[in-house]
């Protein structure tokens, strides 16, 4: 009886601390994975801007063919511009980040930070962080 | 003479084949000096076996009429998935997982009817599921026009899982009960995800193994040869998730007792 006892207790106590494994990295290695190696088309630029009365909408189609992302496995990043640099994808106080180091053509160091507002297997929608009105971009791969 | 010496070669091959066959068996009797050692050492995992068979014995022993059987089954199975505790940004096109529809599976394992306090009828079953299962995700979500219904959540739909389940089995009057038994069933079953969770499943404390399962269907006994069954399982997580899943199977399945088999 004792012995039953005992292994009743043991697979308790298996179920019970073997159900959730998640760790600190789950979300950003989900989110690194729809991200990486793929063409991100930059179709829509939304700013909403406020004037001195009355809140406007600035919307601007951009076009599949104008301007593309690309963010690689091994942690480098390249435009359509020519811009290159690395990134990283992190949770801070909750809201999901991309980290840009980004060079210039000319060889300038710039950074640029995005909230990742919702990204997916062929939909992305980023907002850029800066001071003033922000602008969200809508990426679709092809 | 030609007789003589016919009957003698004869003779002679039947003294060597019986010689032989004498020789080996007073060989395979003789002990090895290992089994003869081992014949005076005590066997502490022995002596365990023996102690814990004859404390199920005297536990259970009001479960009379104990048959194991093999049993093999096909599974079709759909589950419900509510995504609202998900906050992680991440979109998954609705269309692309949504199937909302039954897809088959097997299991396999043994079961144990019997009789307790020779009135209540019962199995308990231990086994394997291979579940392969349509999505219905309950909730869409969307960022209009750009995406339209999407999901946060990806559940995985093809996994392995151990089952035990314990039955409650009423026989019913129906048809001539000496030749065939139909019985209602009702009870619990516990399965638990041995395949790796992925990622995706994880994802805000998503992740969740253990399945706790309401069965009931109907069974039917031809002679004692085989059980025909068909089972309908609720099985609802069994720790809380922020996106609950509730599995819905069938099972239609066989058993065949193992002193039949082999």
């Amino acid at each position: 009886m004792k012995q039953i006892y005992i292994l009743l207790i043991a697979l308790s106590a298996f179920t019970l601390f073997s159900c959730n494994k998640e760790t600190a990295n789950t979300q950003t290695n989900v989110m690194n994975n729809l991200l990486t190696n793929k063409n991100w088309y930059l179709d829509y630029s939304i700013t909403e801007a406020m004037t001195s009365t009355t809140p406007v909408v600035l919307k601007s189609y951009v076009g599949q063919s104008t301007y593309f992302i690309t963010y690689l496995k091994n942690g480098d990043t390249k435009d359509s511009d020519g811009i290159t640099g690395t990134y990283t994808v992190e949770l801070i106080n909750g809201q999901s980040q991309i980290h840009m180091q980004l060079k210039t053509s000319n060889g300038n160091p710039f950074e640029v930070i995005y909230n990742i507002i919702s990204v997916g297997e062929s939909n992305m929608v980023l907002s850029k962080l800066v001071s003033g009105p922000a602008t969200k971009l809508y990426f679709t791969t092809k | 003479m030609g007789i003589a010496n016919t009957f003698t070669i004869r003779f002679l091959c039947l003294f060597i084949v019986a010689s032989i066959l004498v020789g080996s068996s007073l060989t395979a009797q003789t002990l090895t000096k290992k089994q003869q050692d081992s014949a005076f050492l005590l066997h502490p995992g022995q002596e365990r076996m023996r102690n814990i068979k004859k404390s199920l014995a005297k536990t259970f022993v009001n479960f009379t009429g104990n048959n194991l059987s093999l049993y093999g089954s096909l599974n079709l199975s759909k589950q419900n998935i509510n995504d609202n505790g998900i906050t992680a940004p991440i979109n998954y096109l609705y269309n692309s997982l949504n199937s909302n529809t039954y897809e088959a599976g097997f299991s396999g394992g043994f079961r144990i009817d019997g009789i307790y306090n020779e009135k209540h009828r019962y199995s308990f079953s231990f086994g394997v599921n291979r579940i392969a299962a349509g999505n219905n995700y309950k909730n869409l979500h969307s960022l209009a026009p750009f995406i339209n219904d999407f999901t946060h959540f990806k559940a995985d739909n093809v996994f392995t899982s151990i089952n035990i389940a314990v039955h409650y089995k009423k026989l019913l009057s129906i048809g001539d009960m000496n030749k065939y038994k139909f019985y209602a069933v009702i009870g619990p079953s516990f399965d638990y995800k041995i395949s790796s969770i992925s990622e995706e499943n994880l994802i805000n404390g998503a992740g969740n193994r253990a399945i706790m399962n309401g069965d009931f269907g109907t069974e039917f006994d031809n002679k004692g040869y085989y059980i025909l069954f068909a089972h309908y399982k609720y099985g609802v997580n069994m720790t809380s998730s922020s996106a609950p899943i509730q599995l819905n199977r069938f099972e239609i399945g066989m058993s065949i007792k193992t002193k039949d088999l082999f």
